[in-house]
């Protein structure tokens, strides 16, 4: 009983070393958010201190407000994610479940766009973007974006698809469905684990992402993650405003993590007790 | 030279004083309203309209000196009818973008803040026009108005390639001793005259208990961090960067330069300082925890910031102290404009145009004490505007010698071979960077680290 409750007591200790060390930049970005320049460089560091929403307010609706750039993240985050998942479901279902000439080779092909180190590609795709005239565009972006994000997505997606019994789709196609209509009826349902888990994982990577963000945006499209260094000048750290800023970037990944997060731990324990499968 | 203002030399400048006088109740009410008068401007014999209709972008970092700039930018469209649009690119990235931008020619940029140490490498490639073809062609420039001569000369000298401008200064910096007056008051210390003073003055202040270290110095790696210090330190133990035509950052004056900087951080700067860039070491310093350090003049506006500082009134200025040569070297920084050699021609006579704008005396005023804004810039391009008493005044405000300081250095302590200029420099900094903080870090010898890097930068000369 006593060895039982002390590894439980264990558990728990090393459990919240770890929150700690997640939560210690987090909640050091939000306590900062709330101070006034002079709060945050005070020795020793205040935990008490008279909150204020400045930063906030110059941020969101000072002259370098960043609410453009959020609008612009979300629009390429969210334009990246639905179309990688219009694409890569039919995709990685067809990887996962039909017999097509070339199949291996597609599948390398797809995980072999994963290899390249993305500084190696970043002069060519700022190459043929310019050459199109698309560089500061969302499409152009949310098409760079594609090149990494769909692959990712279909190779997750593939394992998920393929753990599903056979028997379920002969089922459907013997009650007379079609193969689409057993895909999007009886398969997708099944996979709403791995497809939620991999919303996730596309719409955070877009979300996240700054080395292409850099090079290929401009005035007009600018995620909050290249904004965001607009706050560390030359001159000095804005470091109310950076904190603001960072936990504004944060939030809505956050939410989507919570929101998200039952079908994410079902869908990770789906993929890692039987992954694998037939390949 | 110094240029202090008192009465007397107010009243007997001529032209520079008359004008300022005359211009007294302007300047007043310029404190309510930003001056718009395109008079001053429309007085230089070049025809403004002549790019009318072009449109140029124009990159540059996020700094208050280029925000004013970008807020009176609506004058020059209305001066010439050319559209010019502003990207603000972090300081890290501008450099990287930029150079995308040169290499595949596609002309994104017409102009943008560059950094100095870039040009040998534009010019290498022809990336960049030599501006001397626009500054003598007296249909785009007229050279009694845009007076070139005076812009501060150690800028022009280091925007120029073997004697061919590539880049007009802008705004800019030089590095000086920043120290606490009331700390070295009450100890009796004047600041220091030579290297060593300066590390017997950071002992004399240092007491960590109570939180006062004696000095501080940029730790952090990087091409414009540490190896923005370092090179001064080198040059003034007499350190010659190309030794039978050879780079060599590892002989006895290097390893004694070296030596000395670890030896002051590791001594009397905090623990942290290894890791801090200038922006670290000025907010530390506000906070009354540093005894001196040496960093760029600009960074008195962030020392002076009354949301922030706990020494305002306590700060005063000193030009860097001598080395073991007999030298003061110091380091100096500009932002200035080039012309992307890939634009049509038309385009870069507009972006001329712009650059000739903003370097002109009448904007670097507008942009600075003239300015209908609360920043104060620090770095203006222009010896005249340095002597106006109105700018002085302005910069007096942040602490007892801080304008003689700051002109003195541009004036007698700059070195043209400050830094190794080579178009192979953006891979020797970064390596001489990691190299030294390896050694402030006390992960590897003084001699270890720069023997290293020696090892690493000879296959760079090579290519």
């Amino acid at each position: 009983m006593t060895a039982k409750r002390l590894r439980i007591a264990a558990v728990i200790a090393i459990s919240l070393i770890f929150i700690l060390a997640w939560m210690f930049p987090i909640l050091w970005s939000f306590l900062n958010s709330l101070k006034t320049d002079k709060d945050v460089l005070a020795y020793p560091p205040k935990v008490l201190f008279t909150p204020t929403l400045e930063a906030y307010r110059d941020v969101l609706f000072g002259s370098a407000s960043i609410l453009p750039n959020l609008v612009s993240s979300f629009i390429i985050s969210i334009g990246t994610t639905v179309i990688t998942m219009l694409l890569a479901v039919p995709a990685a279902y067809a990887l996962a479940r039909l017999r097509f000439p070339g199949k291996r080779f597609a599948g390398f092909y797809v995980l072999a766009t994963q290899m390249l180190p993305p500084v190696g590609i970043i002069i060519p795709y700022f190459l043929v973007l310019r050459g199109i005239g698309w560089i500061d565009t969302y499409q152009g972006i949310i098409l760079i974006y594609l090149s990494f994000s769909l692959p990712f997505a279909i190779w997750l997606l593939v394992s998920y698809f393929e753990d599903i019994p056979f028997e379920m789709e002969e089922a459907a196609y013997l009650d007379g469905a079609s193969r689409l209509r057993t895909l999007w009826r009886i398969i997708i349902p099944q996979v709403r684990g791995g497809i939620s888990v991999t919303v996730v994982f596309v719409f955070l990577n877009a979300w996240n992402e700054f080395l292409f963000a850099v090079v290929l945006s401009g005035n007009t499209v600018r995620p909050v993650t290249v904004a965001m260094y607009n706050f560390i000048s030359v001159e000095q750290t804005l470091w109310t405003k950076l904190a603001a800023v960072s936990v504004l970037a944060m939030l809505p990944v956050i939410l989507l993590g919570i929101f998200a997060q039952k079908h994410i731990v079902k869908g990770l324990t789906v993929g890692a007790v039987k992954g694998g499968g037939r390949r | 030279m110094v240029f202090r203002s008192t009465r007397r030399t107010f009243l007997k400048g001529s032209v520079g004083a008359s004008a300022m006088l005359l211009g007294a109740p302007a300047f007043l009410r310029g404190a309510a309203a930003q001056d718009n008068d395109l008079a001053p401007y429309t007085s230089a014999k070049i025809d403004w309209k002549q790019a009318s209709g072009e449109s140029i972008t124009v990159a540059v970092i996020p700094a208050s000196y280029f925000d004013n700039l970008i807020s009176i930018a609506p004058q020059f469209q209305e001066l010439t009818g050319i559209n010019v649009r502003f990207e603000k690119i972090p300081p890290a990235q501008i450099r990287q973008k930029c150079v995308i931008d040169l290499t595949s020619k596609t002309g994104t940029y017409a102009t943008h803040a560059a950094d100095p140490m870039y040009y040998a490498l534009y010019a290498a490639n022809k990336w960049a026009e030599p501006l001397d073809r626009y500054l003598n062609d007296a249909s785009l420039t007229d050279k009694a108005w845009f007076n070139f001569d005076d812009i501060i000369p150690a800028w022009r000298g280091a925007d120029s390639v073997d004697g061919k401008l590539y880049g007009i200064p802008y705004d800019g910096e030089v590095t000086i001793q920043v120290y606490r007056k009331d700390l070295y008051e009450a100890k009796g210390l004047k600041p220091a005259d030579n290297l060593e003073a300066f590390v017997a003055n950071a002992a004399a202040l240092n007491d960590p208990g109570n939180r006062i270290w004696g000095a501080a110095l940029r730790g952090v790696a990087g091409a414009g961090q540490n190896m923005y210090i370092y090179p001064s330190i080198f040059r003034e133990f007499g350190g010659e960067w190309f030794k039978g035509g050879k780079l060599t950052v590892n002989g006895p004056e290097a390893e004694a330069a070296l030596t000395w900087y670890v030896d002051l951080m590791r001594k009397y700067a905090p623990a942290a300082a290894q890791n801090w860039n200038w922006p670290d070491i000025a907010d530390a310093f506000s906070q009354g925890t540093i005894g001196a350090y040496i960093d760029a003049h600009s960074s008195a506006s962030v020392v002076n910031n009354a949301d922030k500082s706990k020494v305002i009134g306590k700060v005063a200025y000193a030009r860097w102290p001598k080395g073991p040569s007999g030298k003061r070297v110091t380091s100096i920084w500009n932002w200035g404009f080039p012309i992307n050699a890939a634009l049509p021609d038309k385009r870069k006579k507009a972006t001329w145009l712009f650059i000739q704008w903003a370097a002109s005396a009448e904007t670097q005023a507008r942009t600075s004490y003239k300015f209908a804004g609360p920043a104060k810039r620090s770095g203006v391009n222009r010896t005249s505007v340095w002597k106006d008493p109105a700018y002085i005044k302005l910069m007096s405000s942040f602490g007892n010698n801080f304008v003689e300081a700051a002109m003195d250095s541009l004036q007698h302590d700059t070195d043209v071979d400050w830094r190794p200029r080579v178009p192979q420099w953006p891979a020797i900094g970064d390596t001489m960077a990691t190299a030294i903080q390896s050694a402030l870090a006390g992960q590897a010898t003084v001699k270890a680290a720069l023997d290293d890097a020696q090892k690493r930068i000879e296959p760079m000369m090579k290519g």
